[in-house]
């Protein structure tokens, strides 16, 4: 037994226990009555008071009743609570997945809902804290909401209200879910305040309560101790088809011509037949068959998986638009039911050669097929109108950095643009390593690529390094000031790169991935959840309007170089943004994400190595209040009282 | 009756008496259940044999007798002398005292009222019969008394003196006993008309009236209240006559208690008066006197 509350209990006694007494005796002032004679009633009292020995007692039984209703009451704001649990406070924190699979409908009740009452419940569990209480000996918590992004929805508190408000106040999101961050952040806020060197506390850790159906994707990479994390599970059934690719490409010989692909995955455990809609702008142009078998199950020899079937459409459309694949069978999660493609008008690249003059540069982009290359010399280009250089979708300055340039998207070789370093380096180097996934370098080998000279490149660290040599940047790709930068930092003329077949299909992917940036192609218009749209505006702090999916708008106002940013884009959808009278650009943010759509929920997860089971039961209440019964008994002691007083009365 | 009554006494009178009870009063008198010897001849018998009217009986003539009272005729036929004797007829001396102490103005309808109008018509019996009648009323001794009535000429007086005495003071039934048996003379019936709710008893004091001459009648007069009480919760009595408080939790028990208390006071009382020769008659202030008068009082012998 566990006192919340004692100094109000006794406060309360020394209060109401001398009013009770004072009031008793107030009460027997009594009715004053005349009669002819006294001496029959004072006889009749002897003789109630000796043929009754427990008259005087019945007398006071209303007292004592009375005294029992107020002990029960003082005992209630006490607040006894019968300790279903032994120790000091202890600390939670409730880690509750709001990814995409989170959505998935459990009968009426999404599991973010059923995932948000359970970690009520805990709440509800924990033991609290009274108004007058001085020891500190109730339960905290903190509430984390999680998908690939982390949330602290609220500190550590042992405020029931607050938490429950924080937990009700969870937004279901689409986003991946990935642990490790939450549970840093979470031992980042439950560091004991006194811990040695070896994190060695006198306080307890912080228990980790993790309300999610299971599929998180980083799992291994979660490390907890024993007893530490304590799962709950969420979730029953599997039932989901989900489109995790899809993808809407013009043909480059014909662009009108599109061919769309989409693959549709069945986690369910049944075969499935069902419709795949195609829809342009929101107009349905084809409805699809397709048949997915069950999902198999992990065995012997094999991992395992859903079933799967891929369906191509092929539409001939001129303009943008953007497309939706849908699949039509009612299932648990809507979100991965559909995926959306901005298809941008067919264009073709205008590009500006500003070179002193460059046979293999100038012959590999006049190879790209682009519909303009104009050539200037660096001379020409300094004393150009910034203006007239708009019209380009991409620069490329060979061995030429001017200490200013407009905004525009660049692709530069030898002297790095400025603030980008650019000290010589007289040793010959061979790249030794590059990102072969990114865009700009698909196909490209740079393993032969040997530079005699290059510049030496200082980048921020918003700078992307796309190919490196052994001390310093090879290539890199820098967005700075409004404008995107492909720098190679060497010139192609002192290296054997003309020579590789990599170079022509470097500068075709440059062509396409500054171009495609400049008309919102296909990278840049589909977009996964949390990643963030991003439009150039005209001039810094002009406004744009953004409508998200189902209607909701917002208001952005661009960056000081005149970019508008928008990151919540946690719902699967297209998202639109105006910006003045131009065109209004769309962008698709989709989940084709296998993991979230998988909706079949763990029962056992294994953090790095170590499995832990979801708790069984729905959280046990480490505590149990008593004033809500001692409030009864005072409730039918004072009825008792009431009905003692009345037969006594009665007559 | 005289014409020239004043209207307010003859008013008085009926408030205590109306006409009709009056009338069948007219044909009541009071009745001694022993033949007592009266100072005046009155239109009573008396066991004292005499020269009355009625025969009772013959006696042996010794010397010395009134030879007027020889019965001649006997005497022709047995030839020795006998003595008529005749029963002489007396009056009656009526003593009603009535209680005006502080305690009998309790009550709904009150008891003095009851006890005023009781002895108004006790009274009323004797004075139109031509028996000497006295009334006192008592409270701490007696405060008001009318002594040696005879004759309705004495009515209004009587009503006056009645209704003119208000129920005040405490009680001092001993005391009231004492004057009364002091200055009592002649013989007759005792007529005791209170509530007998003396602190101090009444035991001495009514052994003071107890006599061979007088004929005790004891009725006790208790208001509706006080024979079933009607009060409840948390209570403070106070005594009308000496402001006594009892604090009281009234309950149905100790109305039980109240009750039995009562009874046995009442059945005491009644013991005390029957083991001495008195007659004793409880009634409340509730019912109606002519009832007690014209019922009750004819069947115990002391009205007829």
């Amino acid at each position: 037994m566990q006192w919340l509350t004692p100094t109000a209990g006794l406060i309360g006694a020394a209060v109401t226990i001398p009013a009770l007494l004072l009031l008793y005796f107030l009460k027997l002032r009594r009715r004053q009555v005349a009669v002819s004679s006294t001496f029959l009633w004072k006889r009749a009292v002897q003789d109630l008071q000796v043929n009754a020995p427990f008259q005087r007692l019945r007398r006071n039984i209303l007292l004592l009743l009375q005294m029992l209703a107020l002990a029960a009451v003082l005992v209630a704001m006490g607040r006894p609570v019968l300790r279903l649990q032994e120790g000091p406070g202890q600390r939670y924190v409730l880690l509750i997945d709001r990814s995409a699979s989170m959505n998935a409908l459990d009968g009426q009740l999404t599991r973010l809902d059923l995932a948000q009452a359970g970690a009520r419940e805990v709440v509800d569990s924990l033991r609290g804290q009274g108004a007058f209480d001085l020891g500190g000996q109730s339960d905290q918590a903190m509430v984390i909401a999680f998908d690939d992004r982390v949330k602290v929805m609220c500190n550590f508190t042992s405020d029931k209200e607050k938490l429950r408000s924080a937990v009700d106040a969870i937004e279901a999101g689409d986003g991946d879910s990935a642990l490790v961050e939450a549970v840093q952040v979470a031992r980042a806020y439950a560091q004991p305040p006194a811990e040695d060197a070896n994190g060695r506390s006198a306080e307890p850790a912080a228990g980790l309560e993790l309300f999610s159906d299971g599929q998180i994707h980083d799992l291994a990479d979660v490390v907890v101790r024993e007893g530490e994390l304590r799962f709950h599970c969420i979730g029953e059934s599997s039932d989901n088809v989900a489109i995790v690719a899809m993808a809407a490409r013009r043909s480059y010989e014909r662009p009108e011509e599109v061919t769309v692909f989409a693959a549709l995955a069945n986690y369910g455990p049944e075969p499935i037949d069902c419709d795949v809609q195609l829809s342009l702008d929101w107009n349905v142009l084809a409805v699809r068959k397709a048949r997915l078998g069950p999902r198999t199950p992990a065995g012997a020899g094999s991992p395992g998986g859903p079933g799967s079937a891929s369906v191509t459409f092929t539409m001939s459309h001129a303009g943008a638009g953007v497309i939706e694949v849908r699949q039509l069978r009612r299932d648990m999660l809507a979100a991965d039911d559909a995926a959306w493609a901005v298809l941008p008008a067919p264009k073709r690249l205008k590009a500006l050669l500003v070179s002193p003059g460059n046979l293999a540069l100038s012959q590999a982009l006049a190879s790209c097929s682009l519909a303009g290359l104009d050539r200037l010399t660096p001379a020409q280009f300094d004393s150009a109108e910034p203006a007239s250089l708009q019209d380009y979708d991409m620069i490329v300055l060979d061995r030429h950095a001017p200490a200013k340039l407009p905004r525009g998207r660049y692709l530069t070789f030898g002297p790095p643009p400025p603030d980008m370093g650019g000290q010589v380096q007289d040793a010959g180097e061979f790249i030794v390593d590059w990102s072969a996934r990114h865009p700009v370098l698909e196909y490209v080998d740079l393993a032969k690529v040997f530079a005699a000279k290059h510049y030496k490149l200082t980048l921020d660290r918003t700078a992307r390094v796309l190919a490196e040599f052994s001390d310093s940047p090879a290539i890199a790709l820098v967005s700075k000031a409004g404008s995107t930068f492909v720098v190679v930092g060497f010139d192609v003329n002192e290296s054997n790169w003309p020579f590789e077949p990599g170079f022509v299909m470097f500068c075709y992917n440059v062509a396409n991935f500054l171009g495609g940036a400049a008309a919102g192609g296909d990278g840049a218009g589909s977009l996964k959840v949390h990643q963030a749209i991003t439009v150039r505006g005209p001039q810094p702090n002009s406004q744009a309007r953004l409508i998200g999916p189902g209607g909701a708008r917002s208001e952005l106002v661009a960056d000081a170089s005149g970019v508008f940013n928008y990151g919540q884009t946690n719902r699967v959808g297209v998202y639109s943004v105006s910006v003045g009278d131009r065109d209004r650009e769309r962008f698709a943010v989709n989940l084709l994400d296998a993991g979230e759509s998988d909706i079949s929920p763990v029962r056992e997860i294994e953090l790095s190595g170590q499995p832990v089971q979801a708790v069984a039961a729905a959280p046990q209440r480490r505590n149990r209040e008593v004033w809500p019964w001692l409030i009864a008994v005072a409730m039918a002691l004072v009825c008792l009282e009431w009905v003692v007083y009345n037969s006594k009365v009665r007559i | 009756m005289s014409p020239k009554t004043p209207t307010s006494s003859r008013r008085r009178l009926t408030e205590l008496l109306d006409g009709q009870f009056m009338a069948r009063l007219d044909g009541l008198d009071i009745f001694s259940r022993k033949m007592l010897q009266g100072k005046l001849r009155g239109e009573r018998r008396s066991k004292r044999r005499g020269d009355g009217i009625e025969f009772a009986d013959h006696r042996p003539y010794v010397i010395g007798d009134d030879l007027r009272f020889v019965d001649w005729n006997i005497y022709g036929r047995l030839d020795q002398l006998f003595l008529k004797l005749f029963l002489q007829e007396q009056d009656l001396t009526l003593q009603v005292m009535v209680d005006v102490s502080a305690s009998v103005s309790d009550g709904q309808p009150t008891k003095e009222m009851f006890l005023k109008r009781l002895a108004a018509a006790i009274a009323y019996v004797g004075v139109v019969n031509n028996n000497r009648v006295t009334i006192s009323a008592f409270a701490d001794g007696v405060v008001a008394q009318i002594a040696n009535m005879r004759g309705r000429n004495y009515l209004h007086q009587m009503a006056e003196m009645l209704l003119g005495t208000d129920s005040a003071g405490p009680s001092d039934f001993e005391k009231a006993c004492r004057q009364v048996a002091a200055t009592r003379v002649g013989s007759g019936v005792m007529i005791v008309l209170s509530d007998f709710l003396f602190k101090a008893g009444y035991e001495g004091a009514l052994r003071r009236l107890i006599s061979e001459k007088y004929d005790l009648y004891v009725v006790q007069v208790l208001s509706p209240q006080e024979l079933a009480p009607t009060f409840s919760g948390d209570l403070t009595l106070v005594d009308m006559e000496d402001d006594d408080r009892a604090e009281v939790t009234i309950s149905s028990a100790l109305l039980k208690y109240y009750k039995r208390n009562l009874a046995a006071y009442c059945n005491e009382l009644k013991g005390f008066c029957t083991r001495r020769g008195a007659i004793y008659a409880l009634t409340g202030s509730g019912e109606p006197v002519e009832a007690l008068i014209l019922n009750y009082m004819r069947r115990r012998g002391l009205l007829r």
